[in-house]
């Protein structure tokens, strides 16, 4: 017996076997062999123990091992199973459309097989990913050709038919993606889930694994089934041939050939003996060989490369959607704190000129009705406050609309921060390249942050000269600021930076300012097309 | 011309508190004080004792409900003094908290209490009328004021037992009106007024005693409710 068995010593003494077919059933601890394992415990202890049980004793005690009969056990069960699914895995190739239809049987099948492992052999083979249907999208374009290109620049499979465009292989909100960058309009987009699903099935590679598995499972069934059984039978019936030689009639070739005179017969129980002994260790080769294909065609055999792929940009989803939520509740609070200034703005701004220019109206209004002469300077005076009063309020009210959404801009981003160099302190040259509006929300934010970092400029540089820069190049609009002051700004923004810096951050912009004593300060602002 | 008053004006809006002095000056009551937060209210009022303070709910540094909270000390502790509290807009639970404030152990040697919104002073007759009531230890709230605090009692059980009229009666008495303006206001007759305003007070279970006493506590009793 060579000193390195194929048994490790644990599956003997049943103890690690017994671990391994546990598993967690919804949150319990399932063992079904447990009270059969109770009487075992004095090996179980003698394993833990570390005491070594000799190759010999482990050689003989082989075949009444649990797994050796779980072997077997599995070997039997699984057989008819097997033909049975290999008549389906057979019958469902005859034509695409059963392709298709029998995907998610052939799975649950792999999955049941899997299942009769895990129960029999207590080996959890890892499920695989579940069934993805092809992305398949009809499109209606106008751009259906410059679409159809794109599509296809991506490798995307692409039929085109007038301005209809029906995409696989791309989901829909890339093809919206698409859409939006290269200015394509889109009058309809339809993903078509049977046709997709449909794809998907018939391409399900995981499903075509487990039908050629299935297909192939026979031989290995059968094969199981003959080494497991045969060896048995074999091996007891030359076990216990001298006792039966005589009735039976029958010679040593399992029930063919000449019978034996008695005393040859036991020579016969060696080889049965034999036999038996072996038969654990045969069965087990092929159950390891069985268990290797179902491990191969019915588990996840996703390569470590692509699966690590997966986990990676599993990971990099999960690290966008915090940033992502991050943003949304700062967008939430920042909403609401600008609605809390803009009520503030209104309560004691407007509001509070209407309350006053209504109490000065309603003295003047008492004085005119009162049937004595009025005091006409007096309510001249009342009128002439309450005038002033609304004018205040016209002019409050004006410039909140302008902080909520700055009119200037309806005209585009150019004429507003045209409007913006007029109107600063300092000299402003304006180089603007804007081809394409990018959306409003952008161009509000774009605006602020000019307003901002010129008006910036006027109070605190010093410079003589600044420059206003706004370029888009496609995804990106670039706000900078460039004045020859003395520098030193702060390279974290603070004051009405601050809002604004949060404001960028909220559509995934950025904000740098470069400032170093002397100058010349250099503010960068950073935004996305489109929020 | 009613008896003159003296006045302390409590109003972080400057343009606001002009107008009120304005006004207030016109009808020929005296501003011992006009001040834009809580802090100096408190200090004009233990210095001034005025007839009534005029205050502004919402004031420096919060923002929030600083006024309040100064009437509310200042009910504690001058209890002679009437309170206007004045508001953009109808809290419910201020005009609530007035109310309870007006229940405690001051309430009878108490000025009387009024929470109107700022619109109501375009009509100059009615607010000089609210000051004059609140001056006297009467109440004046503002209709808006009385419907959230009706709306906001609906379900309690003392409402319920009143008919629709008797709640727009008592919805007017809250307002501090007198029973001929109640009259006036819902075309009835005087006496049909007096009798709804009686079984009010048998519904609510107040005693017969000193009959403006009682109106304020059953308007009392039911807006504290």
């Amino acid at each position: 017996m060579p000193e390195v068995a194929p048994f490790p010593a644990t599956w003997l003494s049943g103890d690690g076997y017994r671990a391994s077919r546990t598993r967690k059933a919804g949150g319990l601890t399932v063992d079904p062999w447990r009270h059969r394992a109770q009487h075992r415990n004095m090996s179980d202890n003698q394993t833990m123990a570390g005491v070594t049980i000799s190759p010999v004793r482990r050689a003989l005690t082989a075949p009444f091992t649990r797994r050796a009969w779980a072997e077997v056990g599995y070997a039997i069960v699984s057989f008819p199973l097997a033909l049975l699914a290999f008549v389906f895995s057979l019958v469902t190739l005859h034509n695409g459309i059963f392709w298709a239809g029998s995907a998610p049987a052939l799975r649950k099948i792999g999955s049941a097989n899997r299942s009769l492992v895990r129960r029999m052999l207590g080996e959890d083979i890892p499920a695989p990913p579940p069934l993805r249907p092809h992305s398949y999208v009809r499109v209606r374009t106008p751009d259906a050709d410059r679409l159809a290109a794109l599509a296809k620049a991506e490798d995307a499979k692409v039929k085109q038919r007038g301005n209809r465009v029906r995409i696989g292989g791309m989901l829909a909100t890339r093809i919206a993606e698409l859409a939006a960058d290269e200015h394509i309009v889109i009058h309809a987009m339809n993903p078509d889930r049977v046709v997709g699903w449909y794809r998907g099935a018939i391409r399900d590679a995981q499903a075509w694994k487990i039908r050629g598995y299935f297909l192939m499972k026979p031989v290995i069934a059968s094969f199981h089934l003959v080494v497991a059984a045969g060896f048995w039978l074999a091996g007891l019936f030359y076990l216990t041939y001298p006792a039966w030689q005589e009735f039976a009639g029958a010679g040593p070739g399992l029930g063919s050939g000449h019978p034996v005179p008695l005393a040859a017969s036991f020579l016969f129980v060696p080889l049965g003996a034999a036999l038996l002994l072996a038969s654990p260790w045969l069965t087990r080769a092929v159950c390891e060989l069985d268990l290797l294909f179902v491990r191969g065609f019915l588990g996840d055999s996703s390569d470590p490369v692509a699966l690590a792929a997966r986990v990676k940009s599993l990971e990099a989803a999960r690290a966008r959607v915090k940033s992502l939520e991050a943003a949304r509740a700062h967008v939430v609070d920042d909403s609401a704190a600008r609605l809390r200034g803009i009520e503030r703005d209104l309560h004691d701004g407007a509001q509070a000129q209407l309350v006053a220019l209504a109490m000065k109206l309603g003295l003047a209004k008492e004085k005119l009705e009162d049937p004595a002469p009025p005091d006409f300077s007096r309510v001249a005076q009342l009128v002439d406050d309450a005038h002033r009063n609304a004018i205040e309020a016209i002019a409050e009210l004006r410039t909140l609309a302008k902080g909520i959404h700055p009119s200037v801009l309806n005209n585009g981003l150019p004429d507003a921060l045209a409007t913006l160099a007029a109107r600063s302190a300092v000299p402003v040259e304006l180089v603007v390249d804007i081809q394409e509006r990018p959306s409003a929300a952008i161009e509000t934010i774009a605006y602020f942050s000019a307003a901002e970092l010129l008006a910036n400029v006027a109070k605190h540089s010093g410079a003589r000269h600044a420059t206003l820069e706004a370029v888009h190049v496609p995804g990106l609009l670039r706000i900078r600021v460039t004045d020859d002051g003395h520098g030193g700004a702060a390279a974290v923004p603070d004051g009405g930076l601050r809002g604004l810096a949060e404001r960028i951050r909220t559509v995934d912009g950025s904000i740098d300012i470069e400032s170093p004593s002397g100058g010349p300060t250099v503010a960068t602002v950073e935004l996305p097309s489109h929020a | 011309m009613v008896e003159m008053l003296r006045i302390v004006i409590a109003e972080d809006a400057a343009v606001i508190r002009a107008g009120l002095a304005e006004i207030l000056t016109d009808r020929g009551h005296e501003i011992v004080a006009a001040v834009g937060d809580a802090e100096a209210l408190q200090a004009a009022v233990a210095e001034h004792k005025p007839d009534v303070a005029i205050v502004d709910v919402r004031m420096p540094p919060d923002h929030t409900d600083e006024g309040l909270r100064a009437a509310i000390a200042i009910r504690r502790d001058h209890p002679g003094t009437g309170i206007l509290v004045f508001s953009q807009y109808v809290e419910t639970r201020y005009a609530a908290d007035l109310v309870s404030m007006r229940r405690g152990p001051h309430s009878a040697a108490s000025g009387g209490v009024g929470y109107l919104l700022k619109d109501r002073v375009a009509n100059v007759a009615e607010f000089i009328d609210a000051i004059a009531r609140v001056a006297a230890g009467g109440t004046a709230l503002d209709p808006e004021v009385v419907t959230g605090m009706l709306n906001a009692a609906r379900h309690t059980s003392a409402l319920a037992m009143l008919t629709a009229r008797e709640r727009d009666v008592l919805a007017l008495m809250a307002e501090g009106r007198s029973n001929t303006a109640i009259a006036d206001q819902l075309v009835i007759s005087d006496r049909a007024v007096e009798k709804h305003i009686s079984n009010i007070f048998s519904k609510l279970g107040l005693p017969p005693s000193d009959s403006d006493h009682r109106r304020v506590l059953a308007v009392l009793a039911f807006l504290g409710s």
